[in-house]
């Protein structure tokens, strides 16, 4: 139970500092940041089934996230970047995100079916490149996706389900009722994925996962398709990762080729790492405590520097979670919320 | 129809410019234990691995009983009665000892997503029936108190015995052992070859990859010699041991 008391102390000392760390605007400071908490949480949650689970090293989840977020946005009204061309009909948004959720799992799919056969460090490799080749392809098809103008006017479809209290207690508390509308619809997604997973995990399919990541071999030797079973887990983590991309953009408003850059990936296997890999809550405190991190950076920016420009806030930011992710793997390397039987990030 | 479960014709596997099995006729008979020795070097576990198709073989056909089996999947093998073990160990670590029978055990129906999703009651009666069997092996293999820790945490003749446990929840009609003594101590290895022999009892065939030579003229019905690839002698224990060319190849140097 040691684990749950540090995970609860620390979710309080997050939220504490927040609040008394901002003098004006502390509400909005915190809304902002649970709202991008959940997003990367709900995406480290994906990488958790590919990693946690199946063992699988996957790289691109930006490219997962991407491919959701464009598909859904895609297909409910909105406008093209720099020609603000209107497109006023589209799907229901539910529909869309469906499709979105879709087609994420067939990006999967697709990288799966090539690589899922070979060692694991080809996937890692495979999925590094997918994820380039992806943002490119946005950027250049300005056509369909507007390129590095990107897409905007999309917000509406999700905010018209808004109902009433949320635009109460952003007037009450002075924060951004659309911000607000997304942060909760995010924090319920991840309940309900988390319930999802955890009847996953305890059930047959959810061990047979384990199998595969402890010895492919023995798999095969059982009997069991391990090919297939990884399949079946990589589709299920990248659409876990598109919804966490649609929500990104929703809470954005907009979506350009800029959004899923690289890095995005790595800031949420950096969540991942400090919640605990192979735990289903980890991910998400993970995604907290990082966001802290780089919320928190910024006063610690002010004490190096003396009116900090952006270049200087990344790269402590940099530093920061750098050295934090080098203290965990030192002393904790199960993460916050991980088994320390189930150590799970030695990559064989 | 004839009465050996396995046959393999012209079955050739290279390397580069090594040729490392060349097996031009082998059957199994039903209802023996066959044992494979060899050099080290001689192609022994290759051509375990051609057998049960978990590498390619260059050319060559394998019948498993009496279904050519050459193009099939290692995997698809294994569901049709062909269980192996491997040289090195391969327990699932991070899983205790009861799930990687579980996991052996299960049904391909259970693992499917919708099924664990949504189709709890049938799926609790199918992993309760499980429950008696894996009980049962554990028990036979000694194992039974330690069901609850890490497969990691066994030592390592325990974990050859998790590995021919999880084999047998599989209900093999055919098991192949590689090396299934390698690392045991004589107490323990004693043990493994009284449980192979009532295996082999029961009427599971058994195909075994070993180097001890005293337990194999013990419990082999048949002793099969690889040497650079080739089966240069194929016969009873007694039949084998006085070959000259075997002695020329391998026992030579170690027995005389």
């Amino acid at each position: 139970m040691n684990k749950y008391i540090t995970a609860s102390l620390l979710l309080l000392g997050c939220i504490a500092y927040i609040f008394l760390s901002n003098d004006t605007g502390s509400a909005r400071v915190f809304v902002n940041l649970i709202t991008f908490a959940g997003v990367y949480g709900l995406a480290a949650i994906g990488i958790n089934v590919h990693f946690g689970w199946t063992g699988l090293l996957n790289f691109g989840h930006a490219a997962f996230m991407g491919i959701g977020a464009y598909t859904t946005v895609l297909l409910i009204p909105h406008s093209l970047g720099r020609e603000g061309v209107i497109i006023s009909t589209g799907l229901p948004l539910p529909i869309a995100i469906i499709f979105g959720l879709i087609a994420s799992a067939l990006l999967g799919l697709l990288l799966g079916l090539p690589t899922l056969r070979l060692r694991g460090d080809y996937l890692a490799i495979v999925t590094i490149a997918a994820a380039e080749i992806f943002r490119l392809l946005v950027r250049d098809f300005e056509n369909l996706t507007g390129g590095v103008y990107g897409i905007i006017q999309f917000s509406d479809s999700l905010q018209v389900y808004r109902p009433n209290f949320v635009d109460v207690i952003s007037t009450k508390y002075d924060v951004s009722s659309a911000q607000l509308w997304v942060a909760i619809l995010t924090w319920i997604s991840i309940v309900l994925v988390i319930i999802i997973l955890s009847r996953l995990q305890k059930s047959p399919w959810g061990r047979a996962l384990r199998a595969v990541r402890e010895d492919e071999d023995a798999v095969r030797a059982l009997g069991k398709n391990a090919v297939w079973l990884k399949l079946q887990s990589f589709m299920l983590g990248a659409a876990i990762g598109g919804l966490s991309g649609i929500f990104l953009v929703f809470n954005y408003g907009t979506v350009q080729a800029s959004t899923f850059v690289p890095v995005l990936t790595f800031y949420i296997w950096a969540a991942l790492i400090l919640g605990g890999v192979g735990s289903l809550g980890g991910p998400a405190l993970g995604a907290i405590i990082f966001w802290v991190i780089i919320a928190g950076t910024d006063s610690i920016s002010r004490l190096l520097f003396e009116s900090p420009d952006g270049q200087q806030l990344a790269g402590v930011r940099f530093v920061i979670v750098g050295l934090l992710i080098m203290l965990f793997m030192i002393f904790r390397p199960s993460g916050i919320l991980g088994k320390k039987e189930e150590l799970l990030l030695d990559v064989k | 129809m004839s009465n050996n479960i396995l046959s393999v014709n012209s079955l050739t596997k290279s390397f580069g410019g090594l040729e490392a099995v060349n097996v031009e006729n082998f059957q199994i008979n039903s209802n023996e234990i066959t044992s494979l020795i060899g050099p080290n070097g001689a192609g022994k576990t290759t051509f375990f691995d051609l057998i049960t198709r978990f590498q390619d073989a260059d050319s060559g056909s394998i019948f498993f009983k009496n279904k050519n089996v050459s193009k099939t999947n290692s995997y698809m093998l294994a569901r049709l009665g062909m269980v192996r073990t491997f040289q090195l160990t391969r327990v699932f670590d991070r899983m205790t000892v009861y799930e990687n029978m579980q996991f052996a055990g299960s049904s391909i129906k259970n693992e499917g997503f919708l099924n664990s999703l949504f189709n709890k009651t049938s799926l609790r009666k199918d992993e309760g029936n499980l429950i008696e069997k894996i009980d049962d092996t554990l028990k036979m293999l000694n194992l039974y108190e330690m069901r609850n820790a890490y497969a990691r945490e066994l030592s390592g003749g325990q974990k050859k015995l998790l590995e021919l446990g999880r084999s047998l929840m599989k209900d093999p009609e055919i098991l192949l052992l590689d090396e299934p003594l390698a690392g045991v101590n004589p107490k323990l290895a004693d043990n493994i070859l009284e449980i192979i022999t009532n295996l082999n009892a029961k009427g599971i065939n058994i195909l075994m990859v070993e180097h001890n030579i005293n337990a194999v003229m013990k419990i082999s019905d048949r002793v099969v010699v690889m040497a650079e690839g080739k089966i240069i002698s194929d016969g009873k224990p007694d039949f084998v041991r006085s070959d000259k060319k075997v002695i020329e190849a391998y026992l030579g140097s170690s027995d005389e």
